[in-house]
Order: structure tokens, then C-alpha cells, then sequence
């Protein structure tokens, strides 16, 4: 080897290495597969028939489309700042609440004609997805931006203030139990059904809902100069600083798309459970950030990916394990894959170590 | 200079401890003894105990640990296991008793001592701290504060289900949402038991030992190779590594620490609130505590102390019955009690953003909350 | 004689001097970047060696394979006959390797004399349980390391005065002194100096020189040096070794290193 070569030769990489990688990537594979085939075996045991692991999933796809819109709002904060946005999940129940608030105000309720209720929940669709981006943006005007310099235990303290500070909005709003809201898309009526496999309206409302904002997003990110901005001040902040962009503005940006989408889910959300309470952001904001990790926080993909996985566990979970329990499945969850594969399954290293 | 005035300012925590506790040790004798107030004061007392646990952790060492009631959750349910009729079919229904108070003595289930409790705690929730820390050994911060959160959840899951996992023949894990109760009360060695329906003293003065106690262990720790150790880690975790700082181990007997504080103030409370139920370990309670040592000056151990008192003399007092008429002024009406974590947020946020290092703060950990004065560590990092 | 880049150990200036520390074809890559490839290094004990090259030449991540900071892709590295390639950090400080950092990393908010009493950490023997409880014997330890603090930091020239000092509140020269004065503090027979006279002027850099060579005689230290000031490296070392693009390139003593062309045009690139 003389000083001519120029280029770096590629080394090798330790075999163990490479072996630790697929190690974890596939084993982590394995245990999110084991629950559902698990089930799926003991179901065609006893009945002969998958229908109910199918409407487990069908469901668990729908909630997962919910997850997923909020576990983007995180994995696109992360992105930027490398910080997490404990109060993300508020900002998902406060989309619920003003949603249902603009109900009431426009006097939308079951007697509403199909017309009345498609354009009500249009505009409350806009609604909740603005307040909720200019509330996350509050949040980070208030929270993260003063403390950028602060060791990186105060914002993450502050956010939490602010969650409490929310929660307990949402407590003077509607009480401190849960309330019971109209259904008004008829969400249990069954539009499809596929070998015994239900397929209800709210589903597909979730679904509906759900794709074409994700598609949005996904192009308003890889095309727009915004977007791009984005993408530089996650990977390189100085350097995208250096080139004329301005990083303030992008990372409020950022907190304002993440802010949408939670809106967007806290609707989708009020149609799909007929139920709203205060405390419903803290445990879907957890649930929804455990899906971000597992897909590999930072990466749109992956928040989209685990949503789906999360919403399907927490579907099993729920109907087979006992909904008191589910919380404590997903988190049990959370806690492997921290451990064993904190970059998740398709996730990435936004920026190197000094 | 004279020797006194010499020896005070050598000595300043030791004397301003001894004066504080003094004062403190005679209040309950201008009282009635079922006093409101030293009721308050000792569930204060108990959360003393339990911030600078945590400080332990979060203001010395810098690990951010969002699950603190799991501590509190075990040291209750020690002595909802060991020191009341919640196993009632041991020993054939005759019960274990362990130098137990004479009206324990009688009764089934497994009864020992308070002193004993108290070891069995500390035991029970030290190695339940190493168990949460050790997952989150070579996260970052804010990843810590999510897995800490998490196990804080599924104990208090546990604990809520903990009455429909059998453990043997009749007897579960917890009451779940109904208490275990009653527990016994404090019998010491040498003194008569202690009976809250006759006079709070008893167990007044118990919680004052527990923080005495409590306050010489942290000004200790602070002060030694340990202390020092966990300063450094919290400042610039490689550079203390680099220096032959042990992290793993150092930051496990942070953990441990910590959660052994929770644990002997959640066994106090198992006691004197006489009942244990699966309601009290719930999140909020995290950040209840977490409040108390923001509020205060995190890291520092006067500040500390005082933003619990603070804090829990605002939770048990003031919102209660000081501020409670405020809404009905304001024309709104509900029970401000129901606000008490908006505000206890609401504080958290001002202090933060206004004062970060706290009311009153450790002269060090001012200059790095206040102009960032610190390190950003990095470490090797998992190429994917 | 400059030697061939890619070798065994070369064990050169100092004859039969034992090799403290030697690395065996050591390469780090992180992800798509080859950072460090294919160096193998030996040190003579006592002695006082540098590494030099140009920006981004893998020094620092050579230095923090040593330190165990990272851990080698390929290659050994054997430290005083025992293999440390895996070893951690503190592990590998408490077998004797100490070192400073390019950009100080004091811990700010500790006074000096504090700092340097952490720098003793791996000496000291007390726990948890004698922390809290300070037997006489935890008491004497706490004062002979706090006497050794000063004593060390007045060894490195910091004013007395200034020893309660915190850390963030002296002079640049002075928190360069501290950082010394704490890696000293674990009694290293290897010390690893980052860049040591970085922002200093020649008269320090001259003081710092000659207190490189005090530590070599007074306390038997090896030093290996990483420095861009050639008139320090050129006066102290016994031996060079030249990085470029994570490759070792040349290796000799000074009169021959300066000399080489391969160097000459590591630095400056082509000429022509």
C-alpha cells in the first residue's frame, strides 16, 4: 500500500458485526411476529378458522393509521432537533377536543344530512389540523426554542410542564371521564366483508384519511424547498445554516406539520372510538411513540411502518390478553426495542458522532 | 474568629440540619395531636424523603427518570406484603410474625417489624432500580426519561391487575384498585406502637428521623468519591469514563440509591396512611416529585427539600383550602383539587423557562442551567 | 530512514527499550468511512513519541482507539503484553493509560481541585457504603486525595489561589494545566496528550515542552503526543509517526521526517 492511493480502501467489516445486525434486525422481526401467528395457530386450532385474527387486524390497521399520522408529528420533530416532543400526545387530544368543540358550535349531530356532515367534518378536519399545528408550534416557541443551548434535560422538562398544562385544559373543557361522541359516520356499519372479515366504514375512514396526508407529506418533503430545508437542517444544522437556510423558521415549520398531523388523528380519532377524554393523548402519545422507535425514529417509513405493527399489537392485545394489560404489552415493547435495537427496523443515524 | 463561629462555618449543613429539625421536632407540641397540619407535615416529610431520592438521580447523576412512583409503588407494597392480613393463608392462617406489634401478633397473614420493613424495602426496591436502569445504560437522555416512564406504567399496571394474578392458594399480588388494608402501624422496639386515631406524633417524629437520616446520606454522598463520580458523568459522560469513572456500575448505584429513598418513604406511607391501593402509583405522581426538585434546584439539597415541602404544602394545603374558592369567584365552577397537575405543570414550565436552576439553587449547577456550561458528550454511536 | 508505511512495529529510537504499548494493523471504519486503516504502532517505554498529520487524519480516532473509546474494526491493540482492543474506558485508565482531550473537557461546573480528585477515581477505593458511613479510613483517603489534588495542580503551575476555582471560570492556559494535572492524577505510566499547546503562545508552548520532559524523567511517564506545532514536536520527540487519510506514511525521527517528500506532500499536497 503506497501513499498514491487516494481513495480510502474499503476495510471489512468484522464478521460479528455484520452477524449482531441481522441478529437484532431479524430478531426483532421474530418477537413482533410471534404474538399474531402465535394466536393465528391457536385459532385455527380450536376453530379451524383465521376470522378473528383478520377483524384483529383489519382493526388493528385502522388504529395503526392513527398511531402512524401522530408517531410522524414525532419522528419528524426528532428528525430536526433530536429532541422528543413529550407533548405531542396533548396536542393530539387538544385536535379531538376542538374538533368536537366545532360540533357542537355548528350544531353538527346525528340528525345532520349526509351533506351537512361531510362538510362539517371537512371543516373540522382544517380546523383541529391548524390550531394543532400553531399549538405545536407554541410549544416549541415556549418549550424548546429558548432552551437550545440548555442542557437537554430542561426542554424535555418544560414539554412535560406543558402536557400537564393541556391535559388539564382538556379536563376543564370536558371533565375528567371520558364522554361519549356522536357516531357520526355510522363507524360500525360493515362495508365489506371478506371471508368473515369485517371491514366497518370507520376503517376506511381511517385509512382514507390517513394515506393521502401521508402521501402529502412524503411529497411536500422530497420536493418542496421547504422540505428540502428540512431534510438539511436534520442531517447537518450548521451546515444548512451556512447555505442560507433558515433554520429557525425551518424547525418551526417542522413542529407546524407535526402539529397537523396530530390534529388530522385527533379527528380521525373522535370518529373511529366515539369517545373523548383528556387523558386519551397521554396513552396514544406513548403508544404512538413506541410505534415511532420501532419503525426507526427520524424515518418517515418507519413512523408509517410502526404505526401499522403498533396498532395491530395493541389490537391483539386488547382483544386477547385483556385491554387492562395493553399498555403494559406496548411498553414492554418499547423497553426490548430500546435496548436491543434503539434504531428500530429500518431506521437511520441522522448524524455522526464527534 | 471563636472556636463556635468557626465550627458553624465549617459545618453549615450539619448545624443549619440540627437547627431546622429542631424547631421542626417541637411545632407538633403547640398542636392538637390529630392536627390537620401534622398531617401535612408529614406527608411532606415523606415526600422529602422521595425528592431527594430522586435528586439522587436526576439532579447528581443527570439521569432523567420519569418512573419514580414504581419505587414508591414497591416500597408500599412491602409493607402491603409484609406487614398486614394480605396473605392471610400463610403459615396455615396463623400468620408469620417477626417482633410484629401486639395487635398484629394475633392476626394471619405476614407481619415483621417496621425495622425490618424498612431493610426489606430497600432491598426489594434497590434491586428493582438496577432493574429499570440497567436498558437505559447507553440511551440518551431523553430516551431515558421514555423507558423509565414506561416501566413506571407497567408497575403501575401491575399493580392495578395485581389482583387477578394468583401467587398461591388464595393469595394475589396486590388489591388492585382496592386497598390492602389495614397495615400495620410502627411498633418500635422499646416503644409503645403508634396509633394514628390517638395522636399523629408518634409518626411525626419517625418521618423527622427518616429525614434527618436522609439529609446526612446525600450531604455524604455529595461530598465523596460517589458524589463526585456522578457529577462527573452527568457533565461530560466521556470524559468521566476516560478519567476511570466505571459508568455502568456508577450509574446502577445511582438508580438503586435513588429508588431505595422511594421505597423506605413508600413504606412509611403504606403505614401511616394505614392502606395501600393500586390509585396512588400513577404517572402523575412522577412528575409530582419531579416538580418538588425542579421547583427547589435540581441537584441542590436544600432546594431540593424545601421544593418539596413547598410543593406538597401547595398540594395539601393550599389548592385545597386556600385557592379553592378562587374559581367560584371567577364565576367557574369545579374544584381547583382537580387542576392539581396543570398547576404543578404550570410551575414546572415558569421555573424552566424563567429560573431554571430553581429557587434555590446549588452555586454550580446554576451556571450550567443558566448559560448551558456544559460538555455535549458523544459516544460511539450503532452505524446501521 | 523513513520506514514503509504498512509494517510490524517499528521499534525504532531507543534500541532495546520494551514496547509499552503497540497497535497491530489497526482499522476503525465507521459506516462507509475508512477513518483509520491498517496502523500498526509500537511505543519504548520512556520515551516521548508525536503523531502528526494533516487534518483529518485519523489522529484523534487513533488516539481514541487507545483509550477505548472506540473499539478497533480490525487489529489488536496490547498494552504492557495485555490486549486492550475491548477494554473500556475506565478499565483501561486504571491499567495505566491517561489522556487529554483536543477541545477541554473539564467537568465545568467542579472546581479544579475536584476535577483532579476525579481524575483519582480508579485509585481510591471507597463505595457506596463507606461514602455514606466515612470510617476513618474513607476520611483519611478523602484527605490524602484532596492533598494530592493540590499537590498535583501546583505541580502543573496552577496559582494556588486558584485551585477552589471552578473549572469554567479560568484562564484557557490554566484549564489546559487542569486538564494535565487530572490525567496525571491516576498515576498513568502512558499518557496521551491531544493537541496540548493548542492556543497557546510560543513561551508556553516552550514550558509545556519542557514540562513533557520533566514527566518523562521526574515521574517515568511515556508520552505520546498528537501536536500541529512542529517546533514543539520537533523539539521533544524521540520518534514520529506521520498519519495521512488514516494511513501511516512515514515513521522516523525528526531530522528524517521533516526531510521526507512523502510528508512534505502530505502537507502540502503536489507540488508541480
Amino acid at each position: 500500500m503506497s501513499v498514491e492511493t487516494a481513495t480510502p480502501k474499503p476495510v471489512g467489516r468484522r464478521s460479528s458485526d455484520v452477524v449482531r445486525e441481522a441478529f437484532s434486525k431479524y430478531g426483532l422481526i421474530l418477537v413482533l411476529l410471534a404474538l399474531p401467528v402465535y394466536l393465528g395457530l391457536s385459532d385455527l386450532a380450536k376453530d379451524g378458522s383465521l376470522t378473528q385474527l383478520g377483524n384483529n387486524l383489519v382493526l388493528g390497521l385502522s388504529n395503526g393509521a392513527i398511531y402512524a399520522l401522530i408517531a410522524l408529528g414525532y419522528t419528524l420533530v426528532y428528525g430536526i432537533i433530536e429532541l422528543i416532543n413529550f407533548a405531542h400526545g396533548e396536542v393530539f387530544m387538544i385536535g379531538s377536543f376542538v374538533a368536537f368543540g366545532l360540533w357542537g358550535t355548528i350544531g353538527l349531530t346525528l340528525t345532520t344530512g349526509p351533506l351537512g356532515i361531510a362538510l362539517g367534518l371537512i371543516v373540522s378536519l382544517l380546523l383541529a389540523m391548524v390550531v394543532c399545528g400553531v399549538l405545536n408550534v407554541m410549544i416549541e416557541r415556549v418549550a424548546y426554542k429558548p432552551l437550545r443551548n440548555a442542557p437537554k434535560l430542561a426542554p424535555l422538562i418544560t414539554a412535560i410542564g406543558f402536557s400537564f398544562i393541556l391535559q388539564n385544559v382538556g379536563i376543564l373543557w370536558l371533565g375528567s371521564s371520558p364522554a361519549s361522541v356522536p357516531d357520526l359516520i355510522d363507524s360500525q356499519r360493515v362495508l365489506f366483508d371478506i371471508g368473515g372479515v369485517n371491514i366497518h366504514r370507520g376503517d376506511v375512514l381511517a385509512i382514507a384519511v390517513t394515506i393521502p396526508l401521508v402521501f402529502l407529506l412524503t411529497a411536500f418533503i422530497g420536493r418542496s424547498r421547504l422540505g428540502k430545508a428540512m431534510r438539511a437542517t436534520a442531517q447537518d444544522p450548521d451546515a444548512a445554516r451556512l447555505m442560507g437556510i433558515n433554520v429557525n423558521t425551518t424547525i418551526s415549520m417542522t413542529f407546524l406539520l407535526g402539529g397537523m398531523l396530530a390534529g388530522a388523528a385527533g379527528l380521525i380519532n373522535l370518529l373511529y372510538q366515539t369517545s373523548i377524554w383528556y387523558f386519551q393523548g397521554f396513552t396514544a402519545g406513548l403508544i404512538a411513540f413506541t410505534a415511532a422507535v420501532m419503525g426507526g425514529i427520524g424515518n418517515l417509513k418507519g413512523a408509517v411502518l410502526g404505526g401499522i405493527i403498533i396498532g395491530c399489537i395493541q389490537q391483539l392485545a386488547d382483544n386477547r390478553i385483556g385491554a387492562q394489560w395493553t399498555t403494559a404489552v406496548v411498553f414492554a415493547y418499547l423497553v426490548l426495542i430500546m435496548v436491543f435495537r434503539p434504531q428500530g427496523l429500518i431506521g437511520e443515524v441522522t448524524r455522526e458522532a464527534g | 474568629m471563636t472556636n463556635a463561629q468557626e465550627f458553624v462555618r465549617d459545618h453549615r449543613n450539619l448545624v443549619g440540619a440540627v437547627a431546622a429539625l429542631s424547631i421542626a421536632a417541637i411545632l407538633p407540641l403547640f398542636m392538637d395531636p390529630l392536627s390537620t397540619i401534622t398531617h401535612n407535615c408529614i406527608l411532606a416529610g415523606a415526600y422529602v424523603v422521595m425528592a431527594l431520592g430522586l435528586n439522587i438521580v436526576v439532579g447528581f447523576a443527570g439521569l432523567l427518570d420519569l418512573g419514580y412512583v414504581a419505587f414508591y409503588a414497591f416500597g408500599s407494597y412491602t409493607v402491603g406484603w409484609f406487614a398486614s392480613d394480605h396473605f392471610s393463608t400463610v403459615n396455615g392462617g396463623k400468620g408469620i410474625h417477626v417482633v410484629a406489634g401486639e395487635f398484629a401478633a394475633k392476626l394471619p397473614g405476614i407481619h415483621l417489624n417496621f425495622l425490618l420493613i424498612i431493610l426489606v424495602a430497600i432491598l426489594i426496591t434497590g434491586i428493582a432500580g438496577m432493574l429499570i436502569g440497567l436498558p437505559t445504560l447507553r440511551l440518551r437522555g431523553d430516551y431515558i426519561a421514555i423507558v423509565t416512564l414506561a416501566f413506571g406504567e407497567i408497575v403501575y399496571r401491575f399493580a392495578v391487575n395485581g389482583d387477578q394474578i394468583t401467587l398461591a392458594k388464595g393469595a394475589t399480588l396486590t388489591g388492585g384498585r382496592q386497598a390492602i388494608s389495614p397495615i400495620d402501624s410502627i411498633g418500635l422496639p422499646g416503644f409503645k406502637e403508634f396509633d394514628s386515631a390517638i395522636s399523629l406524633r408518634a409518626y411525626y417524629w419517625f418521618v423527622l428521623v427518616l429525614v434527618a437520616v436522609v439529609l446526612f446520606v446525600n450531604f455524604r454522598l455529595r461530598d465523596s468519591r460517589l458524589g463526585r463520580a456522578w457529577i462527573a458523568i452527568r457533565e461530560d459522560e466521556v470524559a468521566a469514563a476516560s478519567m476511570g469513572v466505571p459508568l455502568v456500575r456508577t450509574k446502577l448505584m445511582a438508580y438503586a440509591t435513588g429508588a431505595a429513598f422511594g421505597g423506605i418513604s413508600g413504606a412509611f406511607l403504606g403505614s401511616y396512611l394505614t392502606s395501600v391501593n393500586a390509585g396512588q402509583f400513577q404517572f402523575g405522581f412522577s412528575i409530582f416529585i419531579l416538580a418538588m426538585i425542579i421547583l427547589g434546584g435540581l441537584g441542590s439539597i436544600w432546594g431540593v427539600a424545601f421544593g418539596a415541602i413547598l410543593l406538597s404544602f401547595i398540594n395539601t394545603y393550599f389548592i385545597p383550602d386556600v385557592f379553592n374558592g378562587v374559581p367560584h369567584k371567577l364565576g367557574l365552577d369545579f374544584d381547583l383539587t382537580v387542576l392539581n397537575f396543570g398547576i404543578f405543570g404550570f410551575l414546572i414550565l415558569i421555573v424552566m423557562v424563567l429560573r431554571p436552576q430553581g429557587l434555590f439553587p446549588e452555586r454550580r449547577r446554576a451556571l450550567e442551567l443558566t448559560e448551558g456550561v456544559t460538555a455535549d458528550s458523544t459516544f460511539e454511536v450503532h452505524a446501521p | 530512514m523513513s520506514a514503509p508505511a504498512a509494517s510490524p512495529p517499528a521499534a525504532s529510537g531507543g534500541g532495546n527499550r520494551p514496547t509499552l504499548l503497540a497497535t497491530e494493523q489497526i482499522s476503525k471504519t465507521f459506516g462507509g468511512l475508512v477513518a483509520v486503516n491498517d496502523v500498526s504502532f509500537a511505543i519504548p517505554e520512556h520515551s516521548i513519541v508525536s503523531i502528526i498529520g494533516p487534518n483529518g487524519a485519523g489522529k484523534t480516532t487513533f488516539f481514541n482507539m487507545l483509550t477505548g473509546l472506540y473499539k478497533p474494526s480490525i487489529g489488536r491493540i496490547v498494552f504492557d503484553g495485555q490486549d486492550i482492543s475491548r477494554t473500556r474506558p475506565d478499565q483501561i485508565t486504571a491499567l495505566g493509560i491517561a489522556r487529554t482531550f483536543q477541545n477541554i473537557r473539564l467537568f465545568a461546573t467542579m472546581s479544579a481541585v475536584e476535577n483532579v480528585m476525579v481524575g483519582q477515581h480508579a485509585r481510591m477505593r471507597a463505595g457506596l457504603i463507606g461514602s455514606i458511613l466515612r470510617p476513618p479510613r474513607v476520611g483519611r483517603e478523602e484527605r490524602d486525595v484532596r492533598a494530592k489534588a493540590h499537590e498535583m495542580l501546583s505541580y502543573v503551575g496552577l496559582a494556588e489561589r486558584v485551585h477552589g476555582e471552578l473549572a469554567v471560570n479560568l484562564a484557557y492556559g490554566d484549564q489546559r494545566r487542569v486538564e494535565i494535572a487530572r490525567a496525571l492524577a491516576s498515576e498513568p505510566r502512558l499518557l496521551l496528550l491531544d493537541e496540548p499547546t493548542a492556543g497557546m503562545n510560543p513561551q508556553e508552548s516552550d514550558q509545556l515542552t519542557q514540562f513533557m520532559r520533566r514527566l518523562r524523567d521526574e515521574r517515568n511517564l511515556t508520552i505520546l503526543l498528537i501536536e500541529h506545532d512542529m517546533k514543539v514536536v520537533m523539539g521533544v520527540s524521540e520518534r514520529i509517526t506521520v498519519l495521512d487519510h488514516g494511513e501511516k506514511i512515514a515513521e522516523g525521527d525528526p531530522v528524517d521526517v521533516r526531510a521526507n517528500p512523502v510528508v512534505v506532500e502530505a502537507y502540502l499536497g503536489k507540488q508541480g
